[in-house]
């Protein structure tokens, strides 16, 4: 295997200039219909050109968290500010340095194609199409405690001491933002903290500061584009009005009048889409009440949420999608989670929790559906979420699954989980994923016959559902958990406005037959028979039927099976 | 604590749902024609070739080529011979299959249980195919996208070197309820398994007491003959039109690549003649099988794919597929370390541990056979390793990988792992997962016994022809798959490929790789879970 670190993509379908580049992509779209007495499917196929437009310049990107003083915020912005500057710290194992883990965009890799000795040949993720570096993103955002950026980041136990005390001189100069505080929306034990709020009541008068707030960071940072994403507590479900916030006219009239059921997050949602500033929400309150979501397709700005997937939900719809795709039947799911950062804190509160617990439950829902061998229409396997506050677990989350599965004639697989890792450590290079994604499908436009002139994608940006737990998707979509597929589907829109086809993991080229068609440029069937009788000749030669390709970075995939030593 | 129905209904009137056809499926598309003994398709697949420049960029050059298939729609009359069939796997497919034909219910404590086929891809796997008017995601079962043989009608054959009837043997293997057992007796007590070839210094010595069914010749010509006679026998006997062979008995030892013994066909052949002590009986039970135009599945780590065979399969052009049923610990750990490092998590420790109580544990307790097994179990996370550079940089750059297997007895079948997976995340986290997995060893494998049988026999029905767009090229005659089958590598643990073939291990891909290949059969587009058609409406 081959790992390179940039490519360029050549051919008939794309078009390159010094500031767009264009790829001609034939989306195959499946219609399925079913005969109304039987029930047998009939898929109907029609090819829909799609030309999608990439603009290359990247936009200096501005980011602001609400909730920045919390163990999220302040641990991104530790660890963008330790990556730049490249600051590595002592623990008792020895000197670490400063990465990037964790973030899909930066640290996972894509194959790009084969090269001439038939090697894969792979690249990381962010070589697909340019996107922001994070050591180009600016920070910033708003708290509703006062703590300076050094002081939240000591709070919040993450990083190891000595990473503390070299970042503090960098982060004690950033302080966040006055931010919106209405306790009846998150846990009263939430009141403490709440020092550094905007006065009053007036709600109207809360949404013109942030949005004050958005224009003047902007400006001061001199950043192209502003994206705006809720990091903080979860607050409670809202309750959907009709007349108050079921269409974008009526939660603007709410909003001025300054009705209860106008939730802090809905406030920054709408500040954030008046700017023209995309969105996210990465707590699991309905932020994105109807209303809402028709401002942000009034004004064309993305929205997307809800719920950053980082631990156990991630990890479930690893497993329920592994399981049911084996054709194993998951009975049971019984998830227990116990943390003690201050996101857990809140959440010992009922209606929090329940905001909590509904994005979490859902997430198997899909899947479920998708099989209707092992399942019957109206069964679903018990699932049952706990999470509990412990303080002295801190940000370390643990978190516990048993999953009972039905396989074969009556036998049982039972697979229990243990999972520990800093909460924090997880969500930020989330973060990180959601805002140069998001900044990159900005610059993103497409085409077909049909509609007028280049068009962005639509204003639900459910492209994004790898990093939430319960994606929100534009209405009469169905929902996709699993999270292979939703990798795909990050991987195979990049992978199309590159130029590069989809991945199809088909290898027709050896799966099919062992001709060598990287040899048949100028070749004709015979000589195609002869390459083919040269390779087996070769490879009677070589003595084996090889287990897989030698390896150009590594030599131990040129291991024979005979020679490997396990460690036991 | 949990009542989200009423949650599960708000989000599902929001969402369009999903829904699945029982039925076949058929596809209406230009590319795509149903005649009464073929399926013809045609498929523009796209690849790309990677030039790698000096300075370590890489120019990527999109290729087409058309591809037409032409898959025969008759499946056909199917036996399956099991090389084994008194184990605990063989007897649990055959109970399986009689339960299921018979629609034998079995009670347990709990409940009364009805025969299935849960675990098997093509009877309980399903695929998304498209929206139906409504908005809803369509899947099928993926046995309704081609013509398949049902796992009901597969005849059921086999070698032991036990003489247990199968009755006996299931009784033995503790897998299944005893009131299934009762229930399935009659219809099992006369099926017997054949004698097998036996070499003593290939298996554990603690396995002698169990060789009382064994061809009586030591000369592995003459045994070579009797293998080719039973396979005759057992098809023209049972009208069957199709016979594979699976070895799913013990791991035995590895057999030793000589130049002049197993390195070629000829070699080969002659090195059974003269009784050659490097020639394994799963090596005589698969040239058999190759000489008798059967396909052969090595559901063991053993090399019984020595160049010799692998030259005679292609010579015979007969499929030959393996190595090892991936079905527990390592199938886990192929989507886990897929899973940790596709989202950019470096795995810096894998400690595995097994232990299980039945017969093939206990020969695995012997040093020499475990060899196998273990070099199996160890290599499965490799290529997943090597694609991240960005992880992983260079040789040093390793994951400290222990397999530790463990036989106790009183546990039987019930196969138990505990593996911890110690990772780097973000800014130096760790990332630890601890798992226990328990389940019977042979109702994972099972299934997977069935596929292979299934898949291969809707294989060997496939041809393909290709059309190079630029160069005009038209391979006009029709051929048939590559007979290393890499593309079963979802069921094996150290997937056989073709050479020049990169290995894939993960199980994802592994899979979208077989549904992918059934889509273009029928003229379905690869899944790309794109769903551009929500995103970009048009």
């Amino acid at each position: 295997m081959v790992f390179v670190k940039s490519f360029a993509v050549n051919g008939s379908h794309v078009r390159r200039t010094d500031q767009v580049l264009e790829v001609d992509f034939p989306y195959m779209q499946t219609s399925v219909e079913m005969e109304p007495k039987s029930t047998e499917a009939v898929a109907v196929l029609v090819k829909q050109m799609y030309t999608f437009r990439t603009q290359l310049k990247v936009a200096r990107l501005g980011v602001m968290l609400v909730g920045w003083g919390g163990n999220n915020g302040s641990t991104l912005t530790g660890a963008l500010i330790s990556n730049k500057r490249q600051i590595s710290w002592n623990t008792a194992k020895g000197p670490r340095a400063p990465n990037l883990f964790g973030s899909v965009v930066m640290s996972s890799t894509v194959r790009v194609g084969a090269n001439s000795a038939g090697e894969d040949v792979f690249a990381p993720m962010h070589e697909l199409l340019p996107m922001v570096h994070p050591d180009e993103i600016v920070l910033g955002g708003w708290d509703i405690n006062r703590a300076n950026l050094a002081h939240a980041m000591q709070r919040a136990k993450v990083f190891d001491y000595d990473l503390q005390r070299r970042l503090i001189p960098h982060m004690e100069s950033l302080a966040p933002l006055p931010s919106v505080y209405y306790p009846d929306f998150i846990a009263s034990n939430q009141e403490q903290r709440a020092d550094n709020v905007l006065p009053g009541d007036n709600k109207t008068e809360h949404l013109n500061i942030i949005r004050q707030n958005i224009r003047e960071f902007k400006r001061d940072k001199n950043v192209d584009q502003v994206i705006v994403l809720w990091t903080a507590t979860t607050e409670r479900f809202s309750e959907v009005v009709p007349g108050i916030n079921d269409t974008a006219e009526n939660l603007l009239d709410a909003i001025n009048a300054s009705e209860e059921e106008i939730s802090p997050s809905t406030l920054f949602a709408v500040a954030s889409i008046l700017e023209g500033a995309p969105y996210i929400n990465g707590s699991p309150q309905n932020t994105f009440v109807p209303g809402c979501i028709q401002l942000a397709e009034r004004k064309g700005v993305f929205i997307a949420g809800d719920d950053f997937k980082s631990g156990q939900t991630k990890f479930k719809s690893v497993m329920i999608d592994f399981l049911v795709n084996a054709g194993i039947k998951p009975t049971a799911i019984v998830s227990y989670n116990h943390l003690g950062n201050n996101d857990g804190h809140n959440l010992s509160a009922p209606s929090q929790f329940r905001s909590k617990e509904i994005s979490k439950s859902n997430v198997v829902d899909d899947m479920v559906k998708s099989n209707r061998i092992l399942f019957r229409d109206d069964e679903h396997p018990d699932h049952i979420v706990v999470i509990k506050y412990v303080p002295t677990v801190a940000d370390s989350k643990r978190a516990m699954d048993e999953y009972t599965s039905e396989i074969f004639m009556g036998g049982t697989n039972t697979v229990i989980t243990h999972n520990t890792c800093e909460d924090s450590l997880l969500a930020a290079p989330l973060i990180l994923d959601l805002v140069i994604l998001c900044e990159l499908f900005c610059r993103i436009t497409y085409k077909t016959s049909s509609t007028d002139g280049f068009m962005p994608f639509h204003h639900v940006l459910s492209f994004l559902g790898y990093m939430l737990k319960a994606p929100l998707v534009p209405s009469g979509t169905p929902v996709v958990n699993a999270l292979f597929k939703q990798r795909a589907c990050i991987e195979n829109v990049l992978r199309v406005c590159s130029g590069l086809p989809v991945e199809d993991d088909l290898r027709l080229e050896h799966h099919v037959h062992s001709v060598d068609m990287r040899n048949r440029s100028e070749s004709n069937c015979n000589i195609v028979k002869n390459v083919c009788r040269r390779d087996h000749e070769e490879f009677y030669a070589n003595g084996s039927l090889a287990n897989g390709n030698g390896s150009v970075t590594s030599s131990r995939s040129r291991t024979r099976p005979g020679d490997s030593k396990p460690k036991v | 604590m949990t009542d989200n129905n009423e949650q599960r209904r708000r989000n599902a009137s929001r969402t369009s749902g999903s829904t699945t056809a029982t039925g076949l499926l058929k596809v209406v598309s230009p590319d795509v024609k149903y005649e009464a003994d073929f399926i013809y398709a045609s498929y523009p697949y796209r690849t790309v070739n990677a030039v790698v420049q000096e300075d370590g960029d890489v120019r990527a050059e999109p290729v087409e080529r058309l591809y037409h298939f032409r898959t025969a729609v008759r499946p056909r009359k199917l036996g399956l011979m099991q090389v084994g069939w008194g184990g605990n796997n063989g007897t649990t497919v055959t109970a399986a299959v009689v339960a299921n034909q018979q629609n034998i219910t079995w009670e347990t404590r709990a409940q009364q249980h009805l025969p299935n086929y849960n675990g098997s891809l093509t009877q309980a796997s399903t695929m998304r195919v498209g929206f139906d008017a409504q908005g809803r995601d369509i899947f099928v079962p993926m046995k309704s996208v081609l013509p398949m043989v049902e796992p009901n009608d597969i005849v059921l054959g086999g070698w032991d070197i036990s003489g247990c009837n199968l009755a006996d043997a299931m009784d033995k293997a503790k897998v299944l309820e005893p009131d299934l057992r009762s229930k399935l007796r009659p219809f099992m007590e006369d099926m017997v398994p054949l004698r097998a070839a036996f070499d003593q210094q290939f298996i554990a010595k603690n396995q002698q007491p169990r060789a009382t069914n064994i061809l009586s010749t030591s000369d592995k010509g003459e045994q070579l003959e009797q293998l080719r006679k039973d396979i005759r026998n057992f098809k023209s006997t049972k009208e069957l039109e199709y016979v594979v062979i699976i070895w799913t008995g013990n791991s035995e030892r590895y057999a030793t690549e000589i130049t002049g013994v197993n390195d070629t066909a000829s070699n080969l052949m002659t090195a059974i003649k003269e009784s050659h002590q490097e020639v394994s009986p799963s090596t005589l039970y698969c040239v058999a099988a190759i000489l008798e135009g059967c396909p052969y599945v090595n559901g063991s780590p053993q090399n019984t794919f020595v160049p010799g065979v692998v030259e005679l399969a292609r010579e015979r052009n007969v499929m030959i597929c393996g190595d090892d049923f991936k079905s527990g610990q390592t199938k886990m750990k192929s989507v886990l370390v897929d899973y940790l490092i596709g989202c950019g998590f470096k795995i810096k420790t894998m400690v595995t541990y097994n232990h299980l109580g039945n017969n093939d544990m206990y020969q695995l307790t012997d040093e020499v056979m475990w060899k196998p097994k273990s070099a199996s179990k160890s290599r499965v996370v490799e290529d997943i390793v090597d694609s991240n550079g960005v992880l992983y940089k260079g040789n040093e750059d390793s994951i400290d990988h222990i397999v530790v297997v463990k036989y106790v007895p009183f546990l039987g079948d019930s196969k138990r792992d505990v593996s911890e997976y110690t990772s780097e995340g973000f800014m130096d986290g760790h990332y630890t997962t601890i798992m226990h997995n328990e389940c019977l060893d042979s109702a994972l494998c099972a299934p997977l016994i069935l596929d292979l049988a299934i898949f291969v026999e809707l294989f060997s029905r496939v041809q393909y022809a290709v059309e190079e767009g630029d160069a005009g090229l038209r391979k006009d005659k029709y051929s048939g798959m590559e007979t290393a089958l890499s593309v079963l590598g979802f069921y094996m643990k150290i997937p056989r490929v073709p050479p020049g073939e990169p290995i894939v291990s993960a199980l994802g891909r592994q899979k979208a790789c077989i549904e992918n290949l059934l889509r273009a059969l029928v003229g379905l587009p690869p899944e790309n879970n794109l769903l551009l058609e929500r995103k970009c409406p048009f």
